[in-house]
C-alpha cells in the first residue's frame, strides 16, 4: 500500500496510474538521436571544418581589405558583415567557432586584424571590447536565424535583419562600451557617446548581412536545412 | 596580389638574441608586462617599461620599427588622448595613451621577431593541454592552415569581382560588391570539404567512417 492511497480506499495502482507521465503508456520507442549531432563537439565533420576556415578567411579578407564607399564617400568596413554572416550561415556553433578562429589567429600575431595589424597589443586597445564581442555576437545572430529558418520560409529577409540587429544589441555594443570604459577609461555617458557613432553603419551593416544571408540560402538550400 | 605578400607578416628575419628567445618565453614576458602595465597603472612604471621596451627593440635591431604602430594608431590616440586631458588631467591622458602604446609595442616586438608557422604551431601547441576537454590539437591546426590557406583566395575573389562591379558601374552596391565574394567562399569551402572527406583528413576519431558530405543534410 502506497502511503498516499492508504485510507482513501482507492488501490494503489490508480493513484500510480495518475503519477504517470504520458510516454510511459505509448509503447516504446527508440531513443531519439541528439538533435544536433554535427553541432556537437568534436564531431565537427571534414566539410565543417572547412566551413569554419573559410568563413574565419572570411572574416580576415574583409577585415584586411579597404572599406567600400558609401553614400557620402565616407568607407565603410565590412569586418562586421562577415561576423554576422558566419553566425547566419553557419549556425551557432561553427559560426563561433570561425570568428572565435580568426580571433585567436589575429591574437597569436597574424597579421589579420585592421590595417595588417594583430598580436595580443590589440588587447590593450580601445576597441578591443569590439574584437572580443564577435564570438557571442556570432553564437547570438547564429541561435536567432535558426529560430527564422525553421520556422518560416516567408519574410525571412525582415526577419534575419532583425536576428542582426537583435544579436548586435545584445553583444557587441554591450561589450564594447565596456570595453571603451576599461582601456580608453572612458565613463559611461562618453562611451556610449563613442558607440553611438558606430549605430548607422552597422544597420546598413546588419541590413546587408540579411540580404547576403538570404542570396546564400537561395544558392545553397541545404545550409538553411534543419541539420545545421 | 597585395594580401598575399602581405600575409607573410611583420616578421623581420634576424640573429639577434631577442629572435632567438623561444616564442613561450616571449609570450609570457609580453603577457606579464602589459598585465602589470595595466593593472598597477603608475607613470614610473610606465616611463621604465617604455625604456624596457625600446631596449629590446634596439637589442633585435629593430628600433627603426618601433614606432610603426603609432603610424596607424595616432589618430585614435590623439583623441583619447586629448579626450582623457580635459576630463581627468594630463597625468591620466598619458597613462592611458602610454600603457597602450607600450602594450601594444610589446606584443609587435614578438610579431617581428617570430616567424609566422612558429606562431601558427604555437597556437596549436596551446590547444594540446586542452585535450581533457575534448580539444582536437590535430584538427584544430588542420583548421587554422586551411584558414591561412584561404585568405588569399577570398582576397583575389573580392578584388575580381569589384572590378566586374565596376565593369557595370556598380561599384557603389554593396550587393553586387559581397553577395558574389560569399557564395563563392561557400562554394570554395564544400569543394575543399569534399576533398579532404575523400581523404579522410580531419574527421573526428570517434566517427564510425567518412561523415556526410554537404550533399546530405542529418547522417
Amino acid at each position: 500500500m502506497h502511503p498516499w492511497t492508504a485510507g482513501t480506499g482507492l488501490p494503489y495502482s490508480l493513484w500510480n496510474f495518475y503519477e504517470m507521465r504520458p510516454d510511459e503508456h505509448s509503447p516504446r520507442r527508440p531513443r531519439a538521436l541528439p538533435r544536433h549531432p554535427r553541432t556537437a563537439r568534436g564531431r565537427w565533420t571534414a566539410a565543417d571544418l572547412s566551413l569554419i576556415a573559410v568563413f574565419a578567411a572570411l572574416v580576415a579578407a574583409y577585415s584586411l581589405l579597404p572599406g567600400i564607399p558609401l553614400g557620402a564617400g565616407v568607407p565603410i568596413t565590412l569586418q562586421t558583415l562577415a561576423v554576422m554572416l558566419a553566425g547566419i550561415i553557419l549556425g551557432p556553433g561553427r559560426g563561433a567557432a570561425a570568428v572565435g578562429l580568426f580571433l585567436l589567429a589575429g591574437l597569436a600575431g597574424i597579421p589579420v586584424f585592421s590595417g595588417f595589424t594583430g598580436g595580443l597589443g590589440v588587447l590593450a586597445g580601445p576597441s578591443a571590447g569590439y574584437l572580443l564581442a564577435f564570438v557571442p555576437a556570432a553564437f547570438a545572430v547564429g541561435l536567432l536565424s535558426r529560430l527564422v529558418l525553421r520556422r518560416t520560409r516567408r519574410a525571412r529577409l525582415p526577419l534575419l535583419f532583425a536576428a542582426a540587429m537583435g544579436a548586435s544589441f545584445i553583444t557587441v555594443h554591450p561589450l564594447g562600451i565596456t570595453g571603451l570604459m576599461i582601456n580608453a577609461k572612458l565613463d559611461f555617458p562618453a562611451a556610449l557617446a563613442a558607440d553611438m557613432a558606430f549605430w548607422p553603419g552597422d544597420v546598413l551593416k546588419n541590413f546587408l548581412a540579411a540580404v547576403v544571408g538570404v542570396s546564400v540560402f537561395t544558392a545553397f538550400p541545404r545550409l538553411a536545412a534543419k541539420g545545421r | 596580389m597585395r594580401g598575399s605578400a602581405d600575409l607573410l607578416g611583420a616578421y623581420r628575419p634576424g640573429g639577434s638574441p631577442i629572435h632567438r628567445v623561444p616564442l613561450g618565453v616571449k609570450a609570457a614576458t609580453v603577457v606579464v608586462l602589459s598585465l602589470t602595465l595595466l593593472i598597477l597603472r603608475s607613470l614610473p612604471l610606465l616611463g621604465t617599461a617604455l625604456i624596457l621596451i625600446l631596449g629590446m627593440y634596439a637589442a633585435a635591431r629593430l628600433l627603426q620599427e618601433s614606432w610603426r604602430p603609432l603610424k596607424v594608431m595616432w589618430p585614435v590616440l590623439l583623441l583619447l588622448g586629448a579626450f582623457q586631458a580635459w576630463s581627468n588631467g594630463p597625468a591620466a591622458a598619458l597613462l592611458v595613451v602610454g600603457n597602450i602604446v607600450a602594450c601594444v609595442a610589446a606584443a609587435r616586438l614578438l610579431i617581428l621577431t617570430t616567424p609566422p608557422q612558429e606562431l601558427l604551431d604555437g597556437l596549436v601547441a596551446l590547444a594540446r593541454p586542452l585535450r581533457f576537454l575534448g580539444a582536437d590539437p590535430e584538427r584544430f591546426g588542420l583548421t587554422l592552415a586551411l584558414m591561412m590557406r584561404s585568405i588569399p583566395f577570398l582576397l583575389d575573389s573580392a578584388q575580381e569581382v569589384r572590378h566586374s562591379a565596376m565593369a557595370r558601374g556598380l561599384e557603389r552596391n554593396p550587393r553586387a560588391l559581397t553577395v558574389p565574394v560569399v557564395i563563392r567562399a561557400v562554394a570554395y569551402a564544400q569543394q575543399t570539404g569534399d576533398a579532404l572527406a575523400a581523404r579522410g583528413i580531419g574527421e573526428a576519431a570517434g566517427s564510425p567512417g567518412p561523415g556526410p558530405g554537404p550533399g546530405q543534410v542529418n547522417p
